[in-house]
C-alpha cells in the first residue's frame, strides 16, 4: 500500500479509513490505478503550502509590475514564481486596499485554492464558517481576532463555481526596510483567506 | 452573452432539483454583473456525466449585503461576490449601475 | 447553507490523518485519468444521506465509493468485504 505506516492497533480512527484503503488495494488489483500514481499525488499535495501563497504576496509587495499581473492573471504569476497551479479551476486574488477588505468562503463545499495553498484548514471547512462568514463576515473576523478600521468596506467572494480566490493583503506599515523572505514570513495563511491580516 | 458589467440582474427563483450550484440565499436576490468570468460548460450536468455543452457565460455578480439580509450588521457598502452562470440570471430593475 | 445560524467556529486543527492523504491522492488521481470529475464529486457528496453526520474525508471517501460503484468499476459488496479484511487485520473494529 502506499505511503503509510499501518494504522496504530487500538487508535480509534473512522470506518473510512479501511474503505479508502479497501479502495485502494481493488482499484491497484483492478488495474485501474497504480501505486506510483496514488504516490505522486500524495507528493504533490505535499508540495502545496501557505508558503506558495506567501511569496506570492511577498513579491507584489516588493514589484508593482508583478503585482499587476498577479491581479489579472494570478495563473500565470504563479508559474513565474515556479508554482504549477495545474488545476484547471480559474485562480483569482483579490487585493485588500486602505478602503476594502476581503474574505473568502465556499457555502457550496468548501473550495479553496488547493493547487496553491494546498490543504484548507479545518475552521474553512465547518458549517459554522460556511454559514456565517457570508451573513456576517464582521463577526466571524472579530472571532480571529480582526476588526477593519472605520470606513472600510468589507467583500465577501463566494466561491460558487469554478475559481478560487486568495487575497493580496496589504503591506504592514514599517516594514520598507525587509527582505522578499522576510516579508513572506509575515504573511499568514488566515490572511490569505481574509479572516484577519498580518501583522 | 446577454449580460455586459454593470447591468443589473437577478438570481432566478427556481428549484430545479439535483445538484446546482447557486446558493439557496442567493435566489431571488437583486444584485449587478460585476465582471465575466469566462465562459465554461454548465457544471450542473457535468455533475451527471453530460457535457456540459453548449458552454455558457460564467458571471461575477455582486451584491449589497443589506438586500441579503434583513439583520445584516455592517456599512451599506459591504457587498458580496458569488459566481453566477447566465441560466440562473434574468435582467434585473432599473437602468445599469 | 450560506446564510443559516451557526455557532462560534471551532479554530482547532486535527492532524491529517494517513488515510485521509490516502482520500486526497485517490481522488486526484482518478481525476487525473478522466474517472471522475470535480463535479461528479460535488454532486455525489451532496447526495450523501449523512452528509451532516460525516467529518470532511468521510463524505469524500464516500462519494468517491458513490461514484466508483455507479459507473460499475467497484461494486459495494467487494468494498465492505476488504474494508472488513483490513479492519480484521489492524486488530479488529
Amino acid at each position: 500500500m502506499s505511503g503509510h505506516q499501518h494504522e496504530e492497533a487500538g487508535k480509534t480512527t473512522s470506518p473510512y479509513a479501511a474503505r479508502i484503503r479497501a479502495i485502494e488495494a481493488l482499484l491497484f488489483e483492478k488495474g485501474v490505478l497504480t501505486e506510483p500514481e496514488v504516490q505522486d499525488s500524495i507528493s504533490y499535495m505535499e508540495t502545496r503550502s501557505p508558503s506558495n501563497g506567501a511569496k506570492l504576496v511577498a513579491r507584489a509587495w516588493m514589484d508593482e509590475g508583478f503585482e499587476e499581473l498577479l491581479l489579472s492573471d494570478a495563473k500565470a504569476a504563479a508559474l513565474q514564481l515556479g508554482i504549477d497551479p495545474e488545476h484547471p479551476a480559474e485562480f483569482i486574488v483579490v487585493k485588500n486596499t486602505t478602503g476594502v477588505h476581503n474574505l473568502i468562503v465556499c457555502t457550496l463545499c468548501s473550495c479553496y485554492p488547493r493547487a496553491i495553498l494546498g490543504r484548507p484548514p479545518d475552521w474553512y471547512k465547518s458549517f459554522e464558517y460556511r454559514s456565517r462568514a457570508v451573513r456576517e463576515p464582521r463577526a466571524v473576523m472579530r472571532e480571529f481576532g480582526f476588526e477593519p478600521p472605520e470606513g472600510v468596506e468589507v467583500l465577501v467572494h463566494d466561491s460558487t463555481a469554478d475559481v478560487r480566490y486568495m487575497v493580496l493583503p496589504m503591506r504592514p506599515p514599517g516594514t520598507e526596510d525587509m527582505g522578499e523572505d522576510e516579508l513572506a514570513h509575515l504573511v499568514t495563511r488566515d490572511s490569505l483567506v481574509g479572516v484577519n491580516v498580518p501583522s | 452573452m446577454t449580460f455586459e458589467p454593470g447591468d443589473r440582474v437577478k438570481v432566478l427563483l427556481s428549484e430545479k432539483p439535483g445538484h446546482v450550484r447557486i446558493p439557496g440565499y442567493l435566489k431571488g436576490k437583486a444584485g449587478w454583473i460585476e465582471s465575466l468570468v469566462g465562459e465554461f460548460p454548465n457544471p450542473e450536468e457535468l455533475a451527471y456525466g453530460h457535457s456540459g455543452l453548449p458552454v455558457r457565460p460564467l458571471y461575477k455578480v455582486g451584491f449589497r449585503q443589506a438586500d441579503l439580509w434583513d439583520d445584516y450588521e455592517g456599512p451599506a457598502e459591504d457587498y458580496l461576490y458569488a459566481d453566477v452562470y447566465e441560466h440562473w440570471l434574468e435582467p434585473g430593475e432599473g437602468g445599469p449601475t | 447553507m450560506g446564510g443559516s445560524p451557526g455557532g462560534p467556529i471551532d479554530r482547532g486543527q486535527h492532524e491529517v490523518e494517513d488515510w485521509e492523504r490516502l482520500a486526497d491522492a485517490i481522488n486526484a488521481a482518478l481525476s487525473g485519468k478522466g474517472l471522475q470529475t470535480t463535479d461528479q464529486h460535488r454532486r455525489a457528496i451532496e447526495s450523501l444521506e449523512e452528509y451532516r453526520d460525516l467529518s470532511y474525508y468521510e463524505r469524500w471517501v464516500a462519494a468517491t465509493e458513490k461514484l466508483l460503484v455507479e459507473k460499475g468499476i467497484l461494486t459495494g459488496d467487494e468494498i465492505d468485504e476488504r474494508a472488513a479484511e483490513i479492519e480484521r487485520r489492524w486488530g479488529g473494529p
